[in-house]
């Protein structure tokens, strides 16, 4: 069927394969060989992990006795967890807080939109093309002033203002889509604008939701520029971890492995699951 | 519930199509939505732009520990422009910025065009091709410095394998450092714009690529002088992000070389912080922030004012 269809499609042979079949099991192995490339610094990088010391600096080999050695020296020479705990604490707290700013806000421009509704969508998002230390210096010294220097509640801050601009966006966009007829039949059974926000329009499009949050979570959990340059050891996330770790004892490889395989295991692991929301969250929406 | 919302929708809409919210709250519904918008244009614009205007202010005083608001005029620029770790920096950030956004297009359409070729397991090789993006610029950085550390990575490995004069250790050296940050970045972002090339091409009609076929025309051609003209929107959102990406990689400096060797691998951004913070220099790293804008200003809005501007008239 296949064979008949593509032939009638396309009268001569497109690139010259005798058979789609072989086409395509030859693209399969490309598409599978590319997707190795693309993978193994990672698995390198988790397989380390699981290696002594001596083991992980000799000759490159996949035939090793694995240990978790690593990974208790990591917890206990430097507490891990305290600071996967603020990773987890500012990478929700600065999610929760966007969503509740930006929703309002995507609800006004989606469903009650002015003239300058594009425009000043426009001029938010234009402040992500701006580079970060332009404003770092006053940040700095702000947190200073008022005590918020290596906090959490700092970096929750900074972190919300960073994403504020594209979960807006990314809301706006999925608000946008949702058919309108069905927001005028709950306003004609009398339901309040807040009524119809919690229970026609966060349902209908929690995919679209679940997609930006989970992308904030990620630029949060991921973000470095700030978190080394405002916290220093009480509200260090991952991050600032791992780049301290790697600068005076750089040649620790098989801890830092298993440190770095510590901090992005969260974000493999949720990836794995939600596939589609991450893919559609890290395009910011494009892939539906 | 779902299931029971569109049904009702059925029923209601000729009745409704015409009608108007009539809520006696008038005032307060054509305010509602300024007001809840205000906030996040606010935090946005205020934040950001106001924050940018101290920077300004700043690069104008002699602040040095502390800021102070003792003028100079625009002394801190001229101090900058004869700084040659400055140029060092904004050369590298150009190098980087142009090779970074040119290889993670060309990369990143070649993979698309591979996924759209209906393979199987299509799903999970796009979740693969994507992870990267999903990964902290500092653990990229991490697992690059191992791989490109000449005694553990990628050469030792060759050499291992019985290639004992391959050399490939342009992390130590001073001139080539600056490429190893675009491999890496690369790694990074190239998957990204093959979602985001494939979700485009998936929006392509059929129809167009069949004609093209009739036609006789190769596939490479097709994709060439068919599909890609169409894509151009998608081009451009990429171009934005991978540019948004590049001015912002100061992480991966940090993680991947720290600067070095020497600061041959120093990007505006890690120079500002080197001076602000660790060389107690605020006038001259906001001087360095406000030129870094300058620099980024000028090539972003011509590039964003002729997109937008034909796209209107096409």
């Amino acid at each position: 069927m296949t064979t008949l269809s593509s032939k009638t499609a396309a009268p001569r042979s497109v690139s010259g394969w005798r058979s789609p079949q072989a086409k395509r099991a030859f693209l399969t192995i490309l598409g599978w060989s590319v997707a190795l490339v693309i993978f193994f610094p990672i698995f390198w990088m988790i397989l380390t992990g699981f290696k002594t010391e001596s083991a992980a600096i000799a000759d490159p080999t996949l035939i090793f006795s694995p240990t978790l050695e690593s990974y208790q020296e990591v917890q206990e020479r430097s507490g891990y967890a305290r600071f996967a705990l603020n990773s987890v604490a500012v990478a929700f707290g600065s999610t929760f807080l966007a969503l509740l700013i930006a929703i309002p806000s995507a609800y006004a421009m989606a469903f009650l939109p002015t003239k300058r509704t594009k425009g000043t969508l426009l001029w938010m998002l234009s402040t992500k093309m701006l580079p970060s230390v332009g404003v770092l210096v006053p940040i700095y010294l702000i947190f200073r002033d008022v005590g918020l220097l290596d906090t959490r509640t700092g970096l929750i801050i900074v972190y919300t203002l960073m994403n504020l601009p594209i979960v807006v966006w990314m809301l706006y966009t999925f608000f946008k889509d949702m058919p309108k007829d069905i927001l005028e039949a709950g306003r004609m059974d009398g339901a309040s604008t807040l009524q119809e926000v919690m229970f026609l329009l966060l349902p209908l499009t929690l995919p679209g939701i679940a997609s930006t949050g989970l992308l904030s979570v990620i630029l949060s959990w991921n973000e470095a520029f700030w978190s080394l340059n405002l916290t220093t050891s009480n509200a260090a996330p991952l991050t600032a971890y791992i780049a301290s770790f790697s600068s005076p004892e750089g040649l620790f490889w098989a801890k830092l492995s298993a440190a770095s395989t510590m901090a992005i295991a969260p974000i493999l692991i949720l990836g794995w699951m939600t596939q589609k929301q991450m893919v559609r969250g890290l395009t910011f929406g494009a892939v539906k | 519930m779902r299931d029971s919302l569109p049904m009702k929708n059925t029923s209601a809409t000729p009745l409704g199509a015409g009608a108007k919210r009539s809520t006696p709250s008038g005032g307060l519904q054509a305010w509602l939505p300024r007001l809840v918008l205000a906030p996040s244009v606010a935090i946005s614009l205020f934040f950001v732009y106001g924050f940018m205007l101290w920077t300004f202010v700043l690069s104008l005083t002699s602040s040095r520990m502390l800021p102070s608001y003792d003028f100079v005029g625009f002394g801190q620029y001229s101090r900058l422009m004869a700084n040659e770790r400055w140029w060092v920096a904004s050369t590298n950030l150009m190098i980087f910025g142009v090779l970074f956004v040119v290889i993670c297009l060309a990369i990143g359409s070649l993979l698309a065009i591979l996924l759209d070729q209906k393979i199987r397991q299509e799903g999970a090789l796009r979740t693969i091709y994507l992870y990267p993006m999903a990964l902290s610029f500092i653990v990229t950085g991490v697992v690059w410095k191992w791989l490109l550390n000449p005694q553990l990575g990628i050469q030792a490995m060759v050499q291992s394998w019985g290639f004992e004069s391959f050399r490939f250790d342009w992390i130590t050296d001073p001139d080539m450092a600056i490429y190893t940050l675009v491999i890496a970045a690369v790694w990074q972002a190239s998957g990204f714009v093959m979602a985001l090339f494939l979700a485009g091409l998936r929006g392509i009609d059929d129809s167009i690529v069949k004609a093209a076929q009739l036609d006789g025309a190769s596939l490479p051609r097709i994709y060439w002088r068919v599909v890609m003209p169409c894509l151009r929107p998608v081009v451009f959102s990429a171009v934005m992000i991978l540019a948004h990406i590049a001015i912002k990689s100061f992480d991966l400096v940090v993680a991947l070389t720290g600067g070095g060797p020497g600061y041959a691998t120093d990007l505006p951004a890690t120079f500002m912080y080197a001076h602000a913070f660790t060389r107690a220099q605020i006038g001259l790293g906001s001087a360095s922030a406000m030129l870094m804008l300058g620099g980024v200003l000028a090539i972003l809005i011509p590039y964003l004012y002729s997109e937008l501007r034909s796209r209107k008239h096409g």
